[in-house]
């Protein structure tokens, strides 16, 4: 019984990390039709810059990080939507992949000077760092944040796209920016609001997970590829997708883990492939036209 | 306009992304031969998940020059270092060492973090006949399948390290039955030291049983489900082979299931990982160190420690000592056959024991292998104030010989080509 509840939790919390990295790429993909390798950037900035505030403010640092680092990566965020991206918009994706690519690289660059290229760390605050026992098995109780902030993370974004009108123009950015901007709507504003958007979930995801993690260089590169592949398997674009994508995931690599753990990383990469061939829009995506 | 299959794009450039990170240079060129200059190269990982391991490697290489300039130089030259960032791909780091040897006329090679790329430059520097010294990458082979008589390992290997944690757990365990998992990055040196460190318990006669083994990819961003597969099957001891952010990842999370309690873990807690972990260092796990700074006491190393950091601001980690120590190795080489001919330095060193900051060091004239310790220790539960309240090993620290966990001669040169 322990056991269950213990790959359980491994499952949840395996696929809400994930979850919070790849919804923002998903949202970014869904409006803008672009592809954001930088993503992985706007994360590890997130990380590092809350490993400065808790080293710099005391106690609470972890909570002040939590709400600034997020607003400071969207910031950056705009500040790439309107110097590069915007021209790439009408672009094929191979450009934009490479754009964005090259940004990666220069954010990594970047951080290295900023940072240096120590490990570095922060610990999870002191209410949820221990941990309490369910049916003999002992969950962490950060585990549960991370779940319950993947949570908040999805129902927000499924609140803000499909019950609000800013959701909707959202959504019809895609489809016919002509039409949306004669009705009004400002549509390089809203695309780069949209943009930011995903970039403060990119930062707060690097927040969250942070705790859990060696904060370094490569962890840029190292989550972009996982957030990509829950997206493509979810769909790009779809942020149901997103949430199945990585609860797919998390099931694929904890079991594997459990039962085949010399195979539990191939495991995901097949599942790729799989879905890749038999729909490659994704399991929630639509084709592109 | 390309409309289909971005999805495949996408992948592909997923890929592309971990692979290709940052194109980097050699940093510094000019000559190196002539004048009153001679260069020395190391290529090595700056960038990505390793960058820490190969920065303060080669932070250790550059002050142990200029500590040799500051007195006076070799044969009356002054030596430079050049660098460059391998990437983490072997193509690179055999054509940085290329570069370094023709362009830079470096004399000397030390190397680079990853042992599929020590492998790589090990051949490159055969082939020009320059000497290749490594004091990160320890992979056995490199001194057996693949040695060639120009390179030089000055680290504990992939067969001494698990066999020195072996021989530590033997004494501690002694009759008793064990159960055992392991925990180890998906690559060559993950897998040899797993399968290392339980062939020498066999050897050993320690009575365990395997419950669990796992491969996590590494620099794996996440690794809950592999975590909690380890946690479901309850071990009592765990081998892990993690090491730098890895290791400091496994750790934070494994101490939120209070894994520690009842699990000793075995891992390389050397003085970066202890140091990025400060107060939530795991006290009772069992870490083992290649040179931990604090163990090692010499006159040398106290002052190297003090200069190191005045210098950078930090003690050095154990990939900074032993480039310090191969330094010295090619100095001293350098200084007793009178040239800088890469010939008659790589002759002069084996057999001979080298004055270095960890202590005279043997180089083994069978196959070029350093003969230095590895240390293993038990996590103190108390800080230690002299380092700022880190959490170092319960002293006495247990120092295994070279003599009981390396490979004979014989063994060695039996693999040799």
């Amino acid at each position: 019984m322990d056991t269950v509840v213990t790959d359980t939790v491994g499952v949840l919390t395996t696929a809400s990390s994930l979850f919070i990295v790849a919804t923002g790429l998903t949202l970014v993909f869904g409006a803008l039709r672009l592809i954001n390798i930088a993503h992985g950037s706007f994360y590890m900035y997130g990380a590092f810059l809350a490993t400065t505030l808790v080293a710099h403010v005391p106690h609470v640092g972890f909570w002040v990080a939590l709400v600034v680092s997020p607003l400071v990566v969207a910031v950056m965020g705009v500040v790439v939507e309107v110097a590069v991206l915007r021209r790439l918009y009408r672009r094929e994706h191979l450009t934009q992949l490479l754009a964005t690519f090259a940004l990666l690289l220069i954010f990594a660059d970047l951080a290295l000077r900023l940072w240096g290229k120590d490990v570095r760390g922060i610990d999870p605050p002191a209410v949820v760092s221990s941990n309490f026992r369910v049916a003999g098995a002992v969950v962490p109780t950060y585990d549960m944040v991370i779940v319950g902030v993947a949570g908040v993370v999805g129902l927000g974004l499924w609140v803000l796209l499909a019950r609000t009108r800013l959701g909707w123009r959202i959504r019809a950015v895609v489809d016919d920016p002509e039409v949306l901007s004669a009705s009004g709507t400002n549509v390089p504003l809203l695309l780069t609001g949209v943009f930011a958007l995903g970039a403060l979930l990119a930062g707060l995801s690097g927040v969250v997970i942070a705790p859990q993690q060696a904060v370094q260089p490569g962890m840029d590169a190292q989550i972009i590829v996982a957030a990509f592949i829950v997206a493509v398997i979810g769909g790009l674009g779809s942020i149901v997708g997103a949430a199945v994508g990585s609860l797919v995931i998390g099931i694929v690599q904890t079991l594997g883990a459990v039962w085949a753990p010399s195979w539990a990383s191939t495991f995901m990469y097949a599942l790729m492939i799989i879905v890749l061939a038999v729909r490659p829009w994704g399991l929630f995506g639509t084709p592109e036209r | 306009m390309m409309k289909k299959r971005p999805v495949l794009t996408i992948a592909s450039a997923a890929v592309l992304a971990t692979t290709l990170s940052a194109c980097g240079a050699a940093g510094g060129s000019t000559s190196g031969g002539g004048g009153g200059t001679v260069t020395v190269g190391e290529s090595t990982s700056l960038s990505g998940s390793i960058a820490n391991l190969g920065q303060t490697g080669l932070q250790g290489l550059q002050m142990a020059i200029s500590d040799i300039n500051a007195k006076g130089g070799l044969l009356g030259k002054k030596v430079k270092v050049v660098s460059a960032d391998d990437n983490i791909t072997p193509a690179t780091g055999a054509s940085n060492a290329r570069s370094m040897i023709t362009k830079d006329h470096a004399v000397a090679l030390f190397g680079p973090v990853a042992s599929s790329i020590a492998s790589a430059e090990e051949q490159v520097a055969a082939q020009y006949k320059i000497p290749i010294f490594f004091h990160t990458s320890n992979d056995v082979s490199l001194m057996t399948k693949t040695f060639t008589p120009y390179a030089f390992q000055n680290v504990p290997n992939t067969m001494m390290e698990p066999r020195a944690v072996a021989d530590y757990l033997a004494q501690k365990v002694g009759s008793k039955q064990i159960t055992i998992a392991t925990f180890a990055p998906d690559y060559s040196f993950g897998h040899d030291t797993v399968d290392g460190f339980l062939q020498a318990l066999k050897d050993l006669h320690v009575h365990f049983k395997l419950v669990k083994q796992e491969f996590p990819p590494l620099g794996a961003s996440n690794i809950s489900s592999y975590l909690s597969a380890l946690v479901s099957a309850h071990p009592q001891y765990v081998f892990n082979a993690q090491y730098g952010g890895d290791l400091v990842a496994f750790t934070k999370q494994a101490s939120s299931y209070g894994f520690f309690k009842d699990t000793k873990v075995i891992a390389m807690y050397a003085y970066a990982p202890l140091a990025a972990l400060g107060d939530t260092a795991p006290v009772g796990a069992i870490g083992f160190d290649r040179a931990p700074f604090w163990a090692i006491d010499t006159p040398a190393m106290k002052t190297f420690v003090k200069d190191y950091q005045a210098k950078y601001g930090k003690y050095p980690t154990e990939w900074a000592i032993l480039a310090y120590a191969s330094a010295q190795e090619w100095a001293y080489g350098v200084t007793k056959s009178g040239s800088f001919d890469a010939a008659k330095v790589s002759k002069a060193l084996p057999g001979a024991t080298v004055p270095s900051i960890i202590g005279p060091m043997t180089i083994r004239a069978c196959d070029h292998q350093a003969e230095v310790p590895e240390y293993v220790g038990t996590i103190s539960s108390s800080g230690d104030s002299s380092y700022g309240g880190m959490h170092l090993y319960d002293k006495p620290v247990f120092v295994a010989p070279f003599d009981k966990i390396a490979l004979t001669c014989s063994e060695a040169t039996a693999q040799q080509p």
